[in-house]
């Protein structure tokens, strides 16, 4: 199996994805150039990259602010998320009352909860966690559920005629099933929880990317944003792909 | 065939009935037969007959309606313990390589002491799996992964093994194969075998008797004992005269000719 953290293909497509990317960087540089766009309004690609490289060490302490917050969120998402999960599917109750407050709570425009939430936790980290918690918790809720729905009766019927008991159904039977959609609800909640974060910091903060991206704008530093954005940008692939070499370790998708 | 008399399996005016779109549909009525030890016996009929239904009362996995199914004396409540079942989907699990989905069974019913002490290269070498024991099920062919359904069954040791057509799905070929394999396995381990099968051939190959079911609502209409020397062989058996006066006569039961 997995003997190789990046397989050949893979490599095949981080190239391509590079090339298409350093292409639509080389089309964005002439056009900059060619129209004589103002700086302030869209910099070039080449003007961004040095201010990426003048304001490494600002980007790399406000990236680690963001990345900690986004962690802490994304781990409080997965793990409110799976237990909720778990209750709404095993506890008819749960079911008829949590289920409806969890979608009720989707429905909620949660870019207007982050100055509540600031209200409530303050400037500080807990309001940003909780954004970013709040962005994550949906998709984990929804995909674990569909996963311990999609257990197939064939082999559940096959556990009840071994004797088995309840826990010994979900430890073997629901919870290995219901993997693999788990991990997808996680692959799109990582970004999402970057984005809530991100969100979180615009609404009121002290340090961070996203207060980074409002503090240069303020000051006309349009470089500047544009380099926060591509290290929010590059922050959220990077989790995403970790999410995505761990999830290889659940490789029976096909049931 | 064998000595002991007394029935391990008693089936008193067994009826089932099952509630769809609010009508309710007899599916088995005045089910009664006695299957004595060791004796393999198949039950046959068309697709819709009950069949299957059967197979899940028995193995407790239904509860019935009226009348009583009795396991050596004892009335069936639940899946019991000295019973194995095999189904007609292989039912393994995609997550265990070939070795762990044999242990499985033992594992669940028995513990892990008791599957950590089971002889597995023997039952892998019965098989005919050997050299597989460390893939996992989508990389076996479909018979391949029946045979590890059955090894499942077989690690149990069950009392009375129950089959609900775990050869349906398989080419011809495949199916004389573990036909075979199911009947040097009998032969070795002399348990009681009930096989479900809508196979005339394959029913009259491997049984001791066959029960003749029909449907709506499904019921016995006769046992046919088949008297055929052992050791069986597809090929031999099937070119015998008594062997085709058998399928004959299943055949007009199920109303095939």
């Amino acid at each position: 199996m997995a003997s190789r953290l990046l397989s050949r293909a893979d490599r095949a497509n981080a190239r391509d994805a590079v090339l298409s990317l350093l292409l639509l960087g080389g089309l964005w540089e002439a056009a900059v150039r060619g129209f004589q766009v103002k700086p302030y309004l869209l910099p070039a690609p080449s003007v961004v990259l040095v201010e990426a490289w003048k304001s490494a060490g600002l980007l790399w302490t406000q990236t680690l602010v963001t990345l900690w917050e986004v962690l802490a969120g994304f781990s409080l998402a997965v793990i409110s998320g799976v237990a909720l999960a778990a209750l709404i599917h095993f506890l008819p109750p749960a079911r008829r009352t949590l289920y409806p407050v969890v979608i009720a709570l989707q429905s909620v425009p949660k870019v207007g909860l982050a100055p509540v939430m600031v209200v409530w936790l303050g400037y500080g980290l807990a309001s940003k966690v909780t954004m970013a918690a709040l962005f994550a918790l949906f998709p984990v809720v929804i995909a674990t559920l569909g996963g311990f729905a999609g257990v197939p009766a064939n082999l559940d019927e096959h556990f009840r005629a071994l004797n088995a008991g309840p826990w010994v159904v979900f430890r073997r039977l629901t919870m290995p099933a219901a993997l693999p959609n788990f991990v997808d609800g996680c692959k799109v909640a990582m970004p999402l929880a970057v984005i809530g974060a991100i969100v979180g910091e615009f609404v009121g903060s002290n340090d961070g990317l996203g207060n980074l991206i409002l503090t240069a704008t303020g000051a006309s530093r349009t470089a500047l944003t544009f380099a926060s954005l591509l290290a929010v940008t590059a922050l959220s692939l990077v989790l995403f792909g970790i999410i995505e070499i761990l999830g290889r370790m659940v490789w029976w998708r096909r049931m | 065939m064998a000595e002991d008399v007394s029935p391990v399996i008693r089936f008193d005016g067994v009826s089932k009935s099952f509630d769809s779109q609010g009508k309710r549909l007899l599916a088995l009525e005045g089910i009664a037969c006695d299957i004595q030890d060791r004796e393999f016996i198949s039950v046959l009929g068309p697709s819709g007959c009950g069949k299957s239904t059967l197979i899940r009362l028995l193995a407790g996995l239904l509860p019935y309606d009226d009348g009583t199914i009795a396991i050596r004396g004892g009335k069936v409540t639940g899946p019991r313990r000295d019973v194995g079942i095999v189904f007609q989907t292989s039912n393994l699990l995609p997550w265990l390589d070939v070795e762990a989905n044999l242990r499985l069974g033992v594992e669940i019913r028995h513990g892990r002491a008791r599957a950590a002490s089971l002889d597995l290269a023997t039952l892998v070498d019965s098989l005919g799996l050997t050299g597989f024991e460390k893939s996992f099920p989508h990389q076996l062919s479909g018979g391949m992964r029946h045979r590890v359904a059955i090894g499942q069954a077989l690690a149990l040791s069950p009392d009375l093994l129950l089959m609900d057509e775990p050869f349906g799905a398989l080419d011809a070929l495949t199916r004389d194969q573990l036909n075979m394999e199911l009947l040097r396995l009998w032969q070795r381990d002399a348990k009681t075998v009930v096989l479900i099968t809508h196979s005339i051939a394959e029913a009259v190959l491997l049984s001791d008797r066959v029960l003749v079911m029909c449907g709506r609502p499904g019921r016995i209409v006769e046992e046919v004992t088949i008297d055929l020397p052992r050791p069986r062989d597809p090929a031999i058996s099937r070119a015998s005269p008594l062997f085709g006066d058998y399928v004959v006569r299943l055949s007009r039961l199920m109303g095939v000719t």
